[in-house]
């Protein structure tokens, strides 16, 4: 059946992607990353020596700033940090540089805004995919050592029970329940297929995030993330073009 | 770019770019083999994988490496850096050389160092120095000689004027043979540069201007091509002709 969704898009049809690499000159690392309307800035700085009290200085450490684009830092934006951090923990090789601190700085550049002000304090926002997808190429820019790259989508679920990738704010409000879900990218191996596996369990499978809101059946669960699945797919492939493009063309041969 | 067909692995990644958590080397097929693995790789039982993203660069017989350019520095034993004092202890210097950890510099690690000729570095003071020992997880360690014990040019850099890049930017300009823009500024001007695989750059001359100048066009010349280097170069000095 077919959906009407109110920017022309077909259910399973993302907005265009746009990823940009080391555009900040003071930061280690920089990325900016957008979704139709929705636009997020991170900046990674590290690592550097020494860890905060609480964390385990036997493996590096990273910490997330989230900075709304108004407003005052207050409790969704821990809960966005935390998220972000989590995620990113789990695709950085820790081990490698024990006793640092690697500090990724999120900004907010814009919403996928909607006009009304009673409106925005209600809603959420698709900012938490973008934010983890700006990161991660942030971290690839710094150079900060990876397991895999993470890619970060929305599915959200409509009345009619369809699912819908990649909604808009206003599709957002009208649904009652959606996810933000992070797969680790598709990698090219030089083994034969299917031979990847991590514990029993080939990688093809991996999840690394799934938040959720509202309420939806676990049938319905379990058919956004094979949506979201295959749309990972397709974003895998646009990372992989556009991160490397910035790294200088002729290459240098030390003597 | 490539398109993979599926069902299909690429045969080789040599000199292709890669992104972290490709498999690039199967070690079943390569028993009996010593492989080196640089920058860039890290081994999973027995495949290797890639943790930066970069160019796969392989030379003969054996060294795998993934080269990228970044701002930050992975120390390695072997290269020299430049790096700023930030404090002194007892046995070492305290020196910064934009890795993750800060590195040691021990106070007799000069050409006929004993404890009564001990240099006076103060907070700020910039250094060319060697990287002798960089294990995974310690501080580095430095020195002002060189493999002999000799002072071979490492020591304090004076006035001059020092910038900070890309660890790329320093390895192109440290290629042989000499970069284009190096060679280009040597033909018309006079003066004295020191090049840390850390991305750190000093630039000294007999005047501002020249200092100025160079260091523009070494700046600059991190994305282009040789030919468009030896064309900026021109464009630059011919400013500063008409300048003086």
């Amino acid at each position: 059946m077919e959906i009407d969704r109110v920017d022309g898009r077909t259910a399973n049809q993302l907005r265009p992607l746009a990823c940009s690499r080391n555009i900040l000159n003071r930061a280690h690392g920089s990325a900016s990353w957008s979704q139709g309307d929705t636009k997020v800035l991170a900046a990674v700085y590290g690592p550097k020596a020494g860890t905060k009290k609480n964390e385990n200085p036997e493996k590096a450490c990273i910490e997330v700033i989230w900075k709304p684009k108004t407003g005052q830092i207050g409790k969704p934006e821990k809960e966005y940090e935390m998220i972000v951090k989590r995620t990113l923990q789990s695709i950085c090789v820790l081990t490698i540089n024990p006793n640092t601190t690697t500090s990724v700085i999120v900004q907010v550049v814009n919403d996928d805004g909607s006009v009304s002000f009673m409106v925005m304090h209600l809603s959420h926002n698709m900012l938490l995919p973008c934010a983890i997808n700006a990161a991660c190429a942030a971290l690839v820019d710094a150079g900060i050592p990876l397991k895999h790259l993470a890619v970060a989508i929305c599915c959200c679920l409509a009345d009619s029970g369809c699912v819908l990738l990649d909604p808009t704010k206003l599709e957002e409000q009208k649904t009652k329940a959606f996810a933000y879900l992070v797969f680790p990218n598709l990698t090219l191996s030089i083994l034969p297929e299917g031979s990847l596996k991590v514990e029993g369990e080939p990688v093809e499978q991996a999840i690394i995030t799934s938040v959720t809101q509202g309420a939806m059946s676990v049938d319905d669960y379990l058919r956004c993330l094979e949506r979201g699945r295959a749309a990972s797919a397709k974003m895998s492939a646009f990372l992989r073009r556009s991160l490397p493009l910035q790294n200088p063309s002729d290459s240098s041969k030390a003597g | 770019m490539e398109n993979k067909p599926s069902g299909s692995s690429p045969t080789s990644f040599l000199d292709q770019l890669v992104v972290p958590g490709d498999v690039v080397l199967d070690l079943s097929n390569l028993t009996n083999q010593t492989i080196k693995l640089g920058g860039g790789l890290r081994q999973d039982c027995d495949s290797i994988v890639v943790v930066k993203a970069g160019k796969l660069r392989f030379t003969k017989p054996n060294k795998y490496w993934v080269e990228s350019s970044n701002k930050r520095y992975e120390p390695h034993a072997g290269d020299s850096v430049l790096g700023i004092v930030v404090d002194s202890r007892a046995d070492n210097f305290l020196v910064d050389i934009r890795g993750p950890a800060l590195a040691f510099l021990p106070v007799l690690a000069f050409e006929g160092g004993t404890r009564r000729n001990i240099p006076k570095f103060e907070a700020g003071t910039l250094l060319y120095v060697r990287v002798v020992k960089a294990n995974p997880g310690m501080n580095p360690e430095l020195s002002c000689t060189d493999v002999g014990g000799k002072a071979a040019e490492f020591g304090q850099l004076k006035d001059g004027f020092m910038f900070e890049s890309s660890t790329g930017l320093s390895r192109m300009l440290l290629s042989s043979p000499t970069c284009p823009v190096l060679e280009a500024l040597g033909k018309q001007l006079s003066f004295e540069i020191a090049v840390g695989l850390n991305g750190r750059v000093w630039v000294n001359a007999t005047t501002p201007s020249t200092v100025i100048v160079a260091a523009n066009a070494i700046m600059n010349s991190e994305s282009l091509s040789g030919v468009q280097q030896r064309i900026m170069v021109e464009k630059l000095l011919q400013n500063l002709k008409l300048s003086t």
